[in-house]
């Protein structure tokens, strides 16, 4: 079965994000909605959804040419349209009979091998096809997306006895492939398992924190960072959710769970929640939930709830520094130190975290089913399990047991609940046996290998890993990925290492971020000391290293996902080949700490600009396409917007699954190895100061007008020197090395005036551009 | 001596560029849509055309490769016809029907197509490989001065504040909205049609315009500055063309005869206060025709700004009553190389609807230059 037309019906949020994430895959989608009363549009709901799926933020199309893909419709006229397609996503409104009569329709309009699914988060399957023919309940099962679906990994799967698993292998692989899904196998239980464990968690912060007096700064600062959960912690994820969303969920497990279970313990609304409810403070999409943004003055302040008194008042940030110390010390410490903010952490952390154990095998078998799932779907760093052997599962236990505190099975055995002990990552179950992690073909993770082997070498800030058929990675593990001398120094051993002894190498690592960019602290600590003799020499061996990977007597392919900015993207430049993550954002951001790139990256950004072939002719249009794209810091908002930046080329690939990265780039190098010839130097046919006065020009008027601050002045002209090719003439091309000595000299330049200096200064303590 | 007339006048709706309905048409065969009307409309017999003289700003592109000749063969007409493209930036039509006067005179042809053609949407103002001399923008950077600039340079110098500015453009919105809904450009306007339909009307015009909403505009080109963009002419896409004749042929083939050209002129200002420019060029055309500011009774002023206007109005005083009668280039909008030829051919054709002797058609032009040209009513 081969999924090539999808049909949505219910264009919510949820059934239009979808269908603009299945165009993200290059599938046509058909999405319907209703005919609303009296409408003059019988399409109109569909189509409004459409329409702010563009404007969506964060960006639900990775290309927003694919909305073209999208077919709009409605129920009543359109329906016959989906009998060829190959699976339809049922995502309308929470009631089985609504649902079930929908079902009946598509059941008599839909091919037989068209597989039909639900995006139901609380409805039973049991319940969706209780009365329904078999014909249907072989075809059917539960695809439960989270929300942003282009941006959360997991899709849960529910299946019964009686679906034929060609629809659940046909989907799985499409969603794992083509869509980039977690597929995380769920049974037909309340919740599933991200939202029975995560709505447990929400809650209990929630009802916790008003009983015991904790403030939501507070809750939030300690149920995030401390124990890699995302930065909205509690109140900041319920406002993104909406605060409305939550009485019919609590009313869909009160019904549907067992009268004994922890759940109920939870199950309130509290007053003060149902007041914001019925004043529309609704979260985000509302007036304001826990956090408000209120404009006094025409400033923009964020304000906060008191969870006592109902008041909002300037949010402050919680002052943890106690806390801040303990988690220092380790997660440990943090979880026993007397502050009532630890306390509460505890408290909220320990419940959920037996409540998840409690949850095996109810919910799930399989511990990593459950740690995915939190994982990919509330976008926690590590999944309840892991969470425990991060803290130590015996001095949890020890802890749970002086507070006369009932111990899951699962914890039984005292101890970690994965281990590397065979040398492969293998997980245990309630009897405290292990058994090792499978991966899906295809799938090849750093991280096994790193548990598996020793690295050939290593250093500070990069290592060089032996992944198998004669090919290398290298992998950067500083903070952040920020590139350095000792990053450099990995570079040209791992080029002598692989020349000698590899086919071929790969640049990979499994972070959030591939690269954050050069380490802009030894940049400052050699500015501050006007050491110029440093900063010329770290220009230098980037530019060196760069090209001598370039020129490599081998291939080299990145694998890159998230952030690859400033370096990050300049050495994705100097790869032979890109085999991108979709997630790739990826930009020449110098100008934005008073800098251009210096690295090559002018230099390769202009050939990509030079040798593009649908560009207008002559010698300035290109030379204004990489001004304006390194002028303005554009970073890609996905991978296929980094080919439509000219970031990525054609011959570059887009891997949907992250998982999958590393496989796909491996098969690419080896691909590329066969016969492999390095690139033949380019030369730069370009008109010199012409263009410089023309791009001066431009820059004059954007700051005549406001668009352009002084010191953007001053950046932009180094950058329009470096690129219009300084002294040069179109009919005597300059060489790379050329261009890489203009490079050097803007940035040395740059770097001693005080505007760059500003810049930086700025940028390492706020994370924010100056606009000086 | 031969005396010259104008036998003819149409044009293109004018559209905005990028987003109006003519931005995906072709600039070349927008004009032969347009020449092809003229020569069916005037009535003239195609194989009496000496040549086809045709203005345009950025002859690169979709309107490079000599796209006067280009078009020839576009519109269907003889091969027997020439066809020549020419540049003064945005005085190039006018100075198409110039050189047709010019030509006429010297016994070098009977008969010509004068007309202009821009599309701002697919020629971007500056070209794609605009290459400054480096050397002269160093002594003399004003060559290069942005026209905006030239605008906020002349509001400064003639102490004309935005609020006046903003009284000129309503008014000319006023004026045209008016006669678009009197159905006065109905004759002037050629239909284009392409694969993307048919458009037979202005889309520039911008009806609803309010003082208070010009006033809420921000400044266009200079923070500090009073022109908006609600005080300039838009980017527009447009052809016109306008029949040049000697009066000896057009009397022979019973052709309608909308004027004769008695005078013209060209001349040359300071770059940065560009706009002054038609001051000059007026003075010296009238004075070819041995005539007053006061005998003109129509008068065709391009908009390129309200500052510019409203300058060249301090130097000329020209009564709100004769000028630009049925609107201007902020209103209609302003397709660089096709503007001469829309506003002489229009001044030819409001002497005959409004039954008055003298016109003037004049216009500012990029690099400190003006241009104008004067006609009688026969």
């Amino acid at each position: 079965m081969n999924i090539q037309k999808v049909g949505v019906i219910g264009a919510g949020v949820m059934g239009a994000s979808i269908a603009a994430h299945i165009t993200n895959a290059g599938i046509p989608v058909y999405l319907l909605d209703i005919v609303p009363e009296s409408a003059s549009n019988r399409n109109g709901v569909a189509e409004n959804a459409v329409k702010k799926l563009l404007e969506a933020e964060p960006a639900a199309f990775m290309d927003k040419k694919n909305v073209r893909l999208i077919t709009t419709g409605n129920i009543e006229d359109d329906l016959p349209k989906l009998a060829d397609a190959d699976w339809v996503i049922e995502a309308i409104i929470e009631n089985p009979q609504i649902k079930q009569s929908l079902y009946q329709k598509l059941e008599a309009v839909c091919k037989a091998d068209c597989l039909i699914s639900s995006n139901t988060s609380t409805l039973p399957l049991a319940l969706l096809v209780k009365d329904m023919p078999d014909s249907f309940k072989r075809r059917f099962m539960i695809t439960h997306f989270f929300n942003p679906p282009r941006y959360m990994r997991l899709l849960e799967l529910v299946s019964s006895a009686a679906t034929d698993l060609t629809f659940v292998k046909a989907v799985s692989q499409f969603a794992d492939i083509k869509l980039g899904k977690n597929c995380v196998t769920c049974k037909d239980t309340p919740g599933f398992i991200g939202n029975r464990i995560g709505i447990y968690w929400l809650l209990y912060g929630l009802l916790d924190a008003i009983k015991n007096g904790i403030t939501i700064e507070q809750a939030d600062a300690v149920i995030s960072a401390p124990f890699g959960i995302p930065k909205t912690g509690i109140f900041g994820l319920l406002d993104l959710v909406g605060l409305d969303l939550i009485p019919p969920i609590l009313k869909g497990m009160k019904l549907a769970l067992p009268s004994q279970d922890a759940f109920h313990e939870v199950n309130r609304l509290p007053d003060i929640v149902q007041k914001m409810i019925n004043e529309g403070y609704t979260g985000r999409k509302g007036k304001g939930g826990f956090y408000r943004l209120n404009k006094v003055d025409g400033v923009r302040i964020k304000e906060s709830i008191n969870l006592v008194t109902g008041d909002y008042a300037t949010s402050e940030k919680a002052d943890l520094s106690a806390i801040k110390d303990a988690q220092k010390a380790g997660l440990q410490v943090l979880l026993s130190h007397p502050e009532p903010v630890a306390q509460y952490a505890w408290r909220v952390l320990s419940n959920t975290l037996c409540y998840s154990a409690s949850l095996v095998p109810e919910i799930s078998d399989d511990i990593t089913e459950i740690d995915a799932a939190m994982r990919d779907g509330y976008n926690w760093k590590f999944g309840p399990f892991e969470l425990l052997d991060k803290i130590g599962v015996s001095w949890f236990v020890d802890k749970l047991k002086s507070e006369n505190r009932p111990i899951p099975t699962l914890l039984a055995t005292n101890s970690s609940l994965y281990s590397t002990d065979s040398g492969r990552l293998a997980f245990a179950d309630l009897s405290g046996n292990y058994h090792p992690v499978q991966r899906a073909e295809g799938v090849l993770l750093l991280s096994d290998i790193k548990q598996q082997t020793k690295p050939l070498l290593k250093n500070g800030s990069a290592s060089l890993w032996d992944i198998g058929d004669s090919v290398a990675c290298l992998e950067f593990h500083s903070k952040m990925n920020t590139l350095d001398m000792d990053s450099m120094a990995m570079i040209n051993q791992s080029i002598d290492k692989v020349s000698r002894e590899f086919k071929a190498l790969v640049i990979h690592n499994d972070a959030e971020n591939f690269s954050a960019g050069a380490n802009l602290g030894l940049l400052m600590k050699a500015i501050h000391e006007s050491d110029w003799p440093t900063v010329e020499l770290l220009i230098k061996t980037g530019q060196q290293t760069y090209q001598r990977l370039k020129y490599a007597p081998f291939p080299v392919v990145a694998a890159p996902s998230g952030l690859a900015l400033g370096g990050g993207c300049e050495i994705l430049f100097h790869c032979n080949a890109v085999q991108a993550h979709a997630e790739l954002y990826m930009g020449l951001v110098e100008v934005g700490v008073g800098l251009i790139p210096g690295w090559g990256g002018c230099k390769e950004y202009l050939r990509r600009c030079l040798m593009q072939p649908k560009r207008p002719g002559g010698p300035i249009p290109p030379i204004i396409k990489a001004f304006q794209t390194i002028g303005l810091a554009s970073v890609s908002k996905s991978a296929f917007d980094a080919k439509e930046l000219l970031y990525l080329s054609t011959n570059d690939s887009i891997t949907m699954n992250k998982d999958r990265l590393l496989a796909d780039a491996k098969t690419k190098a080896l691909a590329l190895s066969k016969d492999y010839a390095p690139p033949k130097p380019y030369l730069y046919p370009i008109p010199g100061k012409t263009a410089k006065v023309l791009l001066n020009m431009g820059i004059k008027a954007f700051h005549l007008i406001g668009k352009a601050t002084d010191y953007d002045v001053i950046v932009s002209g180094q950058l329009a020197h470096v690129l219009s090719g300084g002294e040069s003439d179109f009919t005597a091309p300059l060489s790379e090395d050329n261009i890489l000595a203009l490079e050097l000299e803007a940035f040395l330049a740059l770097v001693k005036r005080p505007g760059t200096l500003a810049r930086l200064d700025h940028m390492l303590k706020t994370g924010k551009p100056l606009r000086n | 001596m031969n005396n010259v007339v104008i036998a003819g006048y149409c044009r293109s709706p004018f559209t905005p560029a990028l987003k109006g309905a003519l931005a995906r048409v072709r600039p070349d065969d927008l004009a032969a849509q347009v020449i092809k009307g003229l020569v069916s409309k005037a009535g003239v017999n195609p194989d009496d055309i000496e040549d086809l003289i045709l203005g345009c700003a950025f002859p690169e592109g979709e309107q490079g490769l000599n796209v006067a000749r280009l078009i020839v063969f576009l519109a269907g007409l003889p091969n027997t016809i020439a066809g020549m493209t020419l540049n003064r930036f945005c005085g190039s039509s006018m100075q198409a029907i110039h050189i047709a006067a010019g030509a006429i005179q010297m016994n070098a042809g009977e008969v010509f197509i004068c007309a202009g053609l821009e599309s701002m949407s697919r020629i971007p103002m500056g070209g794609y490989n605009n290459m400054p001399n480096p050397a002269l923008y160093e002594t003399f950077p004003q060559a290069y001065i942005g026209m905006g600039d030239t605008a906020e340079n002349l509001a400064a110098k003639y102490q004309i504040d935005r609020k006046t500015q903003e009284a000129f453009a309503l008014e000319s919105q006023m004026k045209a909205y008016a006669a678009q809904q009197s159905g006065r450009f109905d004759d002037e306007i050629i239909p284009i049609t392409s694969k993307y339909g048919t458009v037979d009307k202005d889309g520039c015009l911008r009806p609803d315009s309010t003082a208070e909403g010009l006033a809420s505009l921000s400044p266009a080109f200079q923070t500090t500055g009073t022109v908006t963009a609600g005080t300039s002419s838009p980017l527009t896409d447009g052809a016109a063309a306008v029949l040049v004749c000697s009066e000896d042929y057009a009397d022979a083939h019973k052709l309608p005869k909308l004027a004769r050209i008695l005078s013209f002129a060209v001349s040359g200002c300071a770059p940065e206060i560009m706009g002054i420019g038609p001051v000059a060029a007026t003075n010296k055309a009238l004075s070819r025709a041995g005539l007053k500011l006061e005998d003109i009774d129509i008068v065709e002023l391009n908009e390129a700004f309200s500052a510019q206007s409203l300058a060249v109005l301090k130097e000329l005083p020209i009564p709100a009553d004769k000028l630009n009668l049925d609107g201007g280039a902020i209103a209609l909008g302003h397709p660089l190389g096709t503007t001469g030829a829309r506003i002489t051919g229009k001044a030819a054709s409001l002497l005959q609807r409004e039954n008055k002797r003298y016109a003037l058609a004049t216009q500012c032009i990029g690099g400190g230059q003006g241009i104008a040209t004067i006609l009688e009513a026969i």
